[in-house]
């Protein structure tokens, strides 16, 4: 691919700046021994239960052990989007015509894979184990530059509605610090990631969807807004429930997800990514929260 | 847990409803629901999350065999473990 002047300068610029804050991922978090049942381990107002009557039901001690199941989720499903990322990164590493973006590909998987090492670090230190991902990939043919189109696009909408999330809890004092520090670790590289995710979307975009056709871009649209729900729908996980020794956990996950305040919540979060594919022409409408 | 006929029905009528696009009784047991574009692979999380529910238990995606979603007569098989009617 070409890359426009003012692209070329973000992505020197980028390189730069990961170089210069580049870490060892093995010696940059302490870990403890364990934890104390009261502390949180994920914002309340971010639980998925929260502003339901279930929630409000919850005595202090089930909301933290809600706070540590639904961190291990949060966790997990970045490790799991993680996967995913890396390895399309990996194919698209050296690819004929991705010359000029080389460079930032290696930072970028050398960031996912430590990030992948922090988020692990806590799932098997403390959990035991991870989620299963529930997204599945089906044999699929593409339009010219649909697939690369899609697969930065899906990388950006991931990482816009977990950096909103990391940027929330990077800050929250409430906290455990260990998770406060993930958080903020990775929010760190997700800064520069999402530069690099909108801008190289805008030129996917620009350069390839003028030769698609009219079902190709309604097929492109449709997906893109159906990506967004799926990836919301991983936040809403009954094993999460059953685990906090809740009763009913798939009845819980239906209510959580289609209340009121859910729906308002994801609205939010998402506001800044469905505003840059509206503005952008890669959605004409904002999908259903 | 419900019964297999229920199950069955409950499955059917998912697929009918996400969909949107069948006429009534054009989806058969054996139609295929991913090569017809019934049902798109990012609907998949919703049915895993409704087979769940039908199961009460989790399901591992990774511990899937390919085709695992292939109709409905493979997904009660799969699942539900048979094919009873």
């Amino acid at each position: 691919m070409t890359t426009t002047n003012s692209f070329q300068a973000i992505i020197d610029k980028l390189c730069h700046a990961s170089q210069r804050e580049y870490q060892n991922p093995y010696t940059t978090i302490e870990w403890p021994v364990g934890f104390d049942k009261s502390e949180w381990f994920m914002s309340p107002e971010l639980l998925s239960l929260y502003g339901t009557e279930t929630y409000a039901k919850l005595s202090d001690e089930q909301r933290t052990k809600l706070s540590f199941y639904e961190a291990v989720n949060f966790f997990s499903l970045n490790i799991n989007g993680e996967k995913a990322l890396t390895a399309g990164l990996a194919q698209r590493l050296y690819k004929k015509g991705n010359a000029a973006i080389n460079a930032y590909l290696h930072h970028f998987l050398d960031e996912e894979n430590k990030h992948m090492i922090y988020f692990g670090g806590f799932c098997m230190r403390y959990a035991k184990k991870t989620y299963p991902d529930k997204k599945m990939v089906l044999p699929h043919t593409y339009a010219p530059g649909e697939e690369d189109f899609l697969f930065f696009a899906k990388v950006m909408i991931f990482e816009e509605l977990v950096d909103a999330h990391n940027l929330f809890m990077a800050k929250d004092e409430r906290l455990a610090p260990v998770v406060r520090t993930i958080n903020r670790l990775h929010h760190r590289d997700e800064t520069r990631h999402l530069v690099f995710g909108r801008q190289l979307v805008k030129e996917l975009f620009v350069t390839h969807s003028p030769g698609w056709s009219d079902e190709v871009m309604r097929n492109v649209r449709s997906y893109l807004a159906a990506y967004l729900q799926a990836t919301w729908k991983e936040y809403y996980n009954p094993e999460v429930y059953n685990d906090a020794g809740l009763a009913m956990p798939y009845k819980l996950q239906q209510q959580a997800f289609h209340s009121d305040h859910a729906m308002d919540h994801r609205r939010r979060i998402a506001q800044n990514c469905v505003r840059f594919l509206l503005e952008n022409n890669m959605l004409t409408e904002a999908p259903r929260a | 847990m419900k019964q297999a006929s229920e199950i069955r029905q409950t499955i059917r009528a998912w697929v009918e409803q996400t969909s949107g696009k069948l006429q009534p009784g054009e989806l058969q047991d054996t139609t295929p629901i991913l090569e017809q574009r019934i049902v798109s692979s990012l609907q998949i999380i919703d049915m895993i999350l409704m087979l769940e529910a039908l199961a009460e238990r989790p399901i591992d995606v990774a511990d899937l065999k390919p085709g695992a979603f292939k109709d409905i007569e493979t997904i009660c098989q799969t699942f539900m473990g048979g094919p009873s009617r």
